[in-house]
């Protein structure tokens, strides 16, 4: 997952120490991009606070940037609590772009097969009944991500979090990315078939986005939970 | 004392120097080493994700704050921040309590104290 431990005051690298340390530690740090990037730039800043409180008690600079990694950390071992933390961001995000879009899908669906919305009943049947299958595979991952929105927040208070919540949240990302893309084609098929087909062809767009959202999430995701992370959260 | 002997107590110590006030990461290291006595050794980059677990749990809230060229990110403990120190305090209260009654017997055990 990482290379060898960062040396920031490595003469072949040009680059500032700290840049060198921040950019060696945002390589090895997955999650989302915002998280990561406000992590990597709070250690960034907090190393080089340290370095200056050193050369502050006296010697050179590049003696207090020795010491300031020494007392921080190398990359190597900051990554496992780092990445810990970036883990649980991306399922939290994963979990709630499943728990914003599913409802909606169902919604989507539910106006496109209602008997107002289509009186002349030429939605094919087989359509219906995919419709009632994938809507329960809708509530059934809203549900776990409104359920994983809990128990990673507030809730983490007085309960642990499961070591593998990340990974089922992947993969409940995943289900629902794959439900949201035979959706798309459903009502794709379906508004070719159907008397009310722009209101058919929308739902199928906005399936189509949905789908873009979660299965990139639920792909960041899975990618995450295999990584190596801190056993417990509370580290020193 | 090694940053094992720490581990576990690393929330207590966190939001007990935001007790008086909001900090920086490095202000809130060096508060931690300031209060006890430069004993406690901590990995201090770990900081960081564990300031970041304490405000997804509600019990720190946070915003940048610029000072030259440098941004930093200053926390501040929330009302459930505070609840959930009460409870660290007693918790430690308790445990020291019962340790140092078996460690030295002439110290009756907290149950027992009239």
């Amino acid at each position: 997952m990482t290379g060898p431990a960062a040396d920031p005051l490595d003469p072949r690298d040009p680059r500032d120490p700290f840049d060198a340390y921040a950019a060696e530690l945002a390589a090895a740090l997955h999650g989302p991009a915002r998280a990561k990037a406000r992590l990597v730039e709070e250690i960034r800043g907090g190393l080089a606070d340290t370095a200056d409180a050193h050369a502050e008690r006296g010697g050179p600079y590049p003696d207090a940037i020795r010491a300031a990694v020494r007392e921080f950390g190398t990359v190597e071992e900051l990554v496992p609590s780092c990445q810990r933390e970036l883990t649980l961001a991306q399922a939290r995000h994963t979990a709630r772009a499943v728990a914003l879009t599913a409802p909606f899908l169902i919604a989507c669906w539910y106006l496109s097969v209602a008997p107002a919305a289509d009186p002349a009943g030429s939605v094919p049947r087989t359509a219906q009944l995919l419709a009632a299958h994938l809507a329960g595979v809708a509530i059934g991952a809203t549900l776990l991500s409104a359920a994983t929105l809990a128990v990673t927040g507030t809730l983490a208070r007085r309960l642990p979090t499961p070591p593998r919540l990340p990974l089922l949240v992947a993969w409940t990302g995943t289900t629902a990315g794959v439900a949201m893309a035979v959706t798309t084609l459903a009502l794709a098929v379906a508004s070719a078939l159907a008397t009310n087909w722009p209101l058919l062809a929308c739902a199928g767009a906005l399936a189509a986005a949905s789908h873009a959202i979660v299965a990139t999430s639920a792909r960041a995701c899975r990618r995450c939970a295999r990584l190596p992370v801190s056993r417990t959260a509370r580290t020193a | 004392m090694k940053a094992d002997a720490v581990r576990g107590h690393l929330d207590g110590l966190l939001l007990a120097v935001l007790e008086q006030g909001p900090l920086h990461g490095y202000a809130i290291i060096a508060a931690v080493q300031h209060r006890s006595g430069g004993v406690l050794e901590l990995r201090t980059g770990t900081i960081y994700p564990a300031l970041q677990r304490l405000e997804r749990l509600g019990l720190l809230s946070s915003s940048w704050e610029s000072s030259g060229e440098r941004r930093r990110r200053c926390y501040a403990l929330t009302e459930a921040g505070r609840h959930t120190l009460a409870g660290e305090r007693t918790a430690w209260s308790e445990f020291t309590a019962a340790i140092g009654s078996v460690l030295n017997p002439t110290t009756p055990p907290p149950g027992l104290a009239t």
